[in-house]
């Protein structure tokens, strides 16, 4: 990391060389004059530099630990340019490690810059109490809800220069209450109440700032993401579930607009249930647009436990191409212990599709068949036949491919907040 | 807008396209006949 040119008008370096009382290393005060206490980076023991005379608080003699950000680093975060001088590593009674970098500028004071290998989060001490407002915390008209309600802190391990007298094992009690991309968190003990807020902060910054690594991107099934961390695939989601909207929308109206019949033309005729097969022609029926749907409707309104099969074939006058279809209309009832039922329906609807332009004639060969022998078997036929048709089933299976990616998208949302959300207390 | 939701956008567009080419010309699969219908091969009676 360069060293940032000196502003005009910035305070001296107030660095300062000392030497370990413990192991003899030669130490440097970065923020000479603010610092407390010193954890040799050498030795780990605990220095009072408060006064000119060097004194040993706890002596240690840990091997010095490999730090991702080496105090003395320099980065520049949200337009300032930061020195690591401290660091802890604190834990909730051993469980849940992570890790706090203390940062200095003289003309901004102290930062931290807080990360359990998820993210990075550059916080900053309050100077006032935050409002308490339905349950939720409220900094500068920005509301926080609660996460983690009750937890502790303690500080497991520590180097370099703090602005207060801090000690491996040093607990506090804790709360943390988020928005998103922000960590309002609390630490206090019987002596003292401190409020914190943190901002996520963007990992190609943090890597450009300090060179460090990236953290991994959240996958499902992967380790839970920040209490603060804003969704990733939240904005993808609002803007699928919009075009979703939008082309549901879309199709309806085109269902609407095109769908239904028109140049509707019936004709009767009678047709013997009791006797078998009879065959009519009936048209001229004309469609005048290059390509349609047609729909032929059967309707016997009189047909009684007995059905008809229909065979129509749709034939074009000048060309003679035909199109077949079948239907039946079929009607049964009785009365079963004392329980009168019906089955079946007198009316039958086929659809043809992408019938050409031309005038045609439906052959109907209409073959009756009644299920009791007693009584007439004659009965009134009605064929209508229209142009167009409402395909309820294109309809269907076009809504169903728009929604499915919609879906996809806006579930990847939900289980990484449902993943975010179950590692909070509510 | 991301990839994603771009990709979305266009899949939406072609699906709406479809479906109103479908509209205008009277096609469907699941027709009883016709030209388009899966189902002009298979013809005759289904009931009892």
């Amino acid at each position: 990391m360069e060293e940032p040119p000196r502003e005009a008008g910035a305070p001296a370096a107030a660095i300062k060389a000392l030497v370990c009382p413990s192991c003899g290393g030669t130490i440097e005060l970065r923020a000479a004059g603010y610092t407390v206490t010193f954890a040799c980076v050498h030795c780990s023991s605990l220095l009072d530099v408060s006064n000119p005379d060097v004194r040993l608080i706890q002596r240690y003699e840990k091997k010095k630990r490999e730090l991702e950000i080496p105090l003395g680093t320099r980065g520049t975060l949200k337009g300032v340019d930061w020195e690591a001088i401290g660091y802890l590593r604190r834990s909730e009674n051993g469980t849940y490690p992570w890790e706090e970098y203390l940062l200095f500028n003289p003309y901004h004071g102290y930062r931290w810059l807080v990360t359990d290998g998820r993210g990075w989060t550059l916080g900053t001490m309050l100077t006032t109490t935050p409002r308490i407002e339905m349950g939720e915390m409220v900094v500068a008209a920005e509301r926080y809800a609660p996460f983690f309600r009750h937890g502790s802190a303690q500080v497991d391990y520590v180097l370099g220069e703090f602005y207060w007298r801090v000690a491996a094992g040093e607990y506090v009690e804790t709360a943390d209450y988020v928005r998103p991309g922000w960590m309002l968190s609390f630490e206090g003990n019987e002596t003292e109440r401190n409020w914190t807020l943190g901002e996520l902060l963007d990992p190609a910054e943090m890597v450009a700032a300090f060179c460090v690594q990236p953290p991994p991107e959240w996958y499902p099934g992967g380790p839970p993401p920040l209490a603060h961390q804003p969704s990733p695939f939240a904005r993808t989601a609002r803007v699928a579930l919009k075009l979703a909207l939008a082309g549901f929308a879309a199709l309806f109206l085109i269902f609407l607009m095109f769908g239904g019949t028109n140049r509707r033309q019936s004709f009767e005729f009678a047709v013997d249930t009791a006797s078998g097969a009879s065959s009519a022609t009936v048209g001229p029926v004309v469609f005048d647009r290059p390509y349609q749907a047609v729909t032929i409707r059967a309707r016997a309104p009189m047909l009684e436990n007995a059905w008809i099969d229909l065979d129509y074939a749709l034939v074009n006058r000048k060309t003679q191409e035909s199109f077949e279809a079948y239907a039946a209309a079929e009607r049964y009832s009785g009365n079963d212990g004392g329980e009168s039922w019906t089955e079946g329906d007198r009316g039958a609807t086929t659809k043809l599709a992408m019938v050409p332009r031309g005038t045609y004639d439906l052959v109907v060969d209409a073959n009756g068949q009644k299920w009791n022998f007693d009584g007439s078997g004659v009965v009134a036929l009605t064929i209508t036949v229209a142009q167009g048709a409402s395909f309820w089933s294109n309809f269907f299976v076009a809504l169903l491919l728009l929604l499915l990616p919609a879906v996809f998208l806006i579930r990847r949302h939900l289980r990484f907040e449902a993943a975010r959300r179950a590692e909070g207390d509510d | 807008m991301s990839r994603g939701a771009f990709l979305y956008g266009l899949w939406c567009l072609a699906i709406v396209g479809l479906f109103l080419g479908a509209s205008v010309y009277g096609y469907s699969p699941f027709a009883n006949g016709g030209r388009s219908a899966i189902r002009s091969g298979v013809y005759g009676p289904s009931h009892k």
